[in-house]
């Protein structure tokens, strides 16, 4: 018979240590890599990280499925970059408008269909993700349409006439990143560990269990669905402003969705260090296929790139990232079914057993 | 005589053209155990959830406590006081023993700390307490009835509907459970009881309505519907000739 972890109050000492021990190693990061390239990876990171948990929080944690998360991705980053560029309003208030916005949005859309049962919820999610990114590649007076918004700067970040930042490297992005990515596991795991994280895994596990113990099932989908949109709205507004450019084909479409699902499923569903493994596995993966990393590994293993493979490797991989996604998606469904993290928990605890008996 | 805690006026319930439940009415007091019995297909399982907000009874009304149940949802009547336990068990599979009695304990109290407390005593009077920190999900059908109990429990209720379960248990277990019901009904819950084991059901309602085939067949106490014929002949068919 299964035997689960002791019931946690509050964090376990060790892993509050590590967990405080890697964002001190992460704030002092930057003082000791300097080189873009790495601070830029690791940003992405980070916004993996917060997309990533708020999916769970929907997806993981209450069962309600979302292929439809580039709407509140795109809503944050969109209305973020549109107050700022064509009003002038400052990105941290403008910032709670795209909030407001996403959460707006999530609630109209639950509020229809998490009254039914069955897979209405993740059909419609795709459709107004899908509806969504057609009003704004056609409203082209209000958002430029398929050109996209071009951000001319990000105002310079003052408390009181002190300038704490004007934005003009990559480390005040680094950290704002890495407060986002803290802030949202944070969260997370407080509501985790509230009435809310017991009704929202209730819902998962059983319906009509839940909804007879007292459980108002449309009620705790819709909060569930606020918190997901509040956050990856705001990983919107984040990546909006520090890449410094929108259009629908970046923010907005069906890849957007699913590759923040995929975070998920291959670090591990309602796992609150799940997400993050999944980050950790899949940015720097995209990053290594993108820039070619993989072919040029293998020539410095001795493959001869002038060969035919070679040639054909160097041609084809840095576009073949879809590809081995689909690959490795399938890989971890066939043999890690509760993800990377999952598979590692199932081993030690395999390998300990095994320790006790001999 | 105090006003019945539970009153079931002339319920229908109408799949299309099939009556699952028509024209059934009855009423239970406070303290009571109601049997609920029939053979299968008499629609007692219907009736339970056109009591407790899962279907919308078709005509008729249920009255509880003096209230108007038609058209609430179950989350609202079991905020009332109204709790029931599945024919199939419901265990919430990936949460721990614990973790399921104090989703139930989380309907009155918003703080988890006084939910782990009633959880732990409703863990206590199903004597389940030493599988607190096992998955749902890997406990045996005995345990996982218990648990099923000891979560409805944990809700506070006043008026508890038990379906069948007794259902598939050894008769060691079974015997725990009419000792847990007894004891129950001692502290002043009411109950509501279906059930196939009749001696079971003999030995602890005080009342019992039969159905058969949706519409109320006999109601009475235990010792009349033993002898009542056309209850012997809904369960055994007519004498041969």
């Amino acid at each position: 018979m299964l035997r689960a972890r002791k019931p946690a109050r509050g964090l376990a000492a060790l892993p509050l240590v590590l967990a405080v021990v890697a964002t001190i190693l992460l704030c002092l990061f930057p003082a000791v890599v300097s080189s873009p390239y790495t601070l830029h990876v690791m940003i992405l990171i980070f916004l993996s990280v917060v997309q990533g948990e708020s999916w769970n929080v929907l997806g993981g944690y209450t069962g309600q499925y979302s292929v439809g998360h580039a709407a509140y991705f795109g809503m944050g980053a969109y209305v973020t970059i549109m107050l700022l560029q064509f009003k002038g309003i400052a990105p941290w208030y403008g910032m709670w408008a795209a909030v407001a916005a996403a959460i707006v949005l999530g609630l109209v859309i639950g509020s229809i269909t998490f009254r039914l049962r069955g897979p209405y919820f993740v059909l419609a999610s795709i459709a107004v993700a899908e509806i969504i990114r057609l009003v704004t590649l056609n409203w082209k007076e209000v958002t430029n349409g398929a050109e996209g918004i071009l951000l001319s700067g990000v105002p310079p970040l003052k408390i009181g006439e002190t300038v704490i930042t004007d934005w003009s490297s990559k480390v005040p992005f680094y950290y704002a990143g890495l407060a986002l990515a803290v802030l949202t596991i944070l969260v997370n795991y407080a509501v985790q560990h509230s009435k809310l994280g017991y009704y929202f895994q209730a819902i998962r596990e059983d319906q009509d269990a839940a909804h007879s113990l007292g459980i108002p099932l449309a009620r705790y989908k819709n909060i569930a669905l606020a918190i997901s949109a509040f956050f990856t709205a705001w990983s919107g507004a984040f990546y909006g402003l520090y890449v410094g450019f929108v259009d629908p084909s970046t923010v907005q479409t069906v890849e957007v969705s699913v590759s923040i699902v995929l975070i998920c499923i291959i670090g591990g569903i309602g796992t609150i260090l799940g997400p993050v493994v999944g980050s950790l596995v899949l940015v720097p993966l995209a990053e290594a296929l993108r820039s070619n990393l993989i072919a040029d590994g293998l020539f410095a293993l001795g493959l001869d790139p002038t060969s035919r493979t070679g040639l054909f490797l160097k041609e084809n991989l840095a576009h073949a990232h879809v590809l081995i996604y689909g690959i490795l998606v399938v890989v971890v469904i066939l043999f890690m079914p509760d993800g990377v993290l999952g598979y590692v928990k199932a081993v030690t605890r395999k390998r300990a057993t095994r320790t006790e008996a001999a | 005589m105090s006003a019945p805690i539970l009153e079931i006026k002339q319920v229908y319930k109408l799949f299309g053209g099939l009556a699952a439940n028509s024209d059934v009415s009855f009423q239970m007091e406070e303290g009571m155990i109601l049997g609920l019995i029939g053979p299968n297909g008499a629609g007692k399982t219907t009736l339970f959830n056109c009591i407790t907000g899962y279907y919308p009874p078709t005509r008729g009304e249920v009255l509880f406590q003096g209230k108007r149940l038609n058209g609430l949802e179950p989350d609202q009547v079991c905020k009332l006081g109204m709790a029931r336990t599945w024919q199939k068990v419901r265990p919430l599979a990936k949460m721990t023993v614990l973790d399921n009695v104090m989703v139930g304990a989380l309907c009155r109290t918003g703080s988890l700390k006084v939910a782990r407390d009633i959880a732990l005593e409703q863990l206590h009077v199903v004597k389940l307490e030493h599988k607190n920190g096992f998955l749902a999900g890997g406990l045996p059908i005995g345990e996982r009835k218990k648990l099923e109990v000891a979560r409805v429990l944990a809700t506070k209720p006043t008026l508890l509907l038990l379906d069948e379960v007794m259902g598939g248990l050894n008769p060691a277990e079974s015997d725990e459970i009419i000792q847990l019901i007894l004891d129950l009904k001692k502290r002043g819950l009411t109950q509501m009881v279906i059930e196939h084991d009749m001696k079971a059901i003999m030995r602890i309602s005080d009342r019992i309505v039969v159905l058969n085939s949706g519409a109320k067949l006999a109601e009475g106490l235990p010792q009349e519907i033993v002898s009542n014929k056309d209850v012997i002949t809904a369960y055994l068919g007519d004498a041969l000739e």
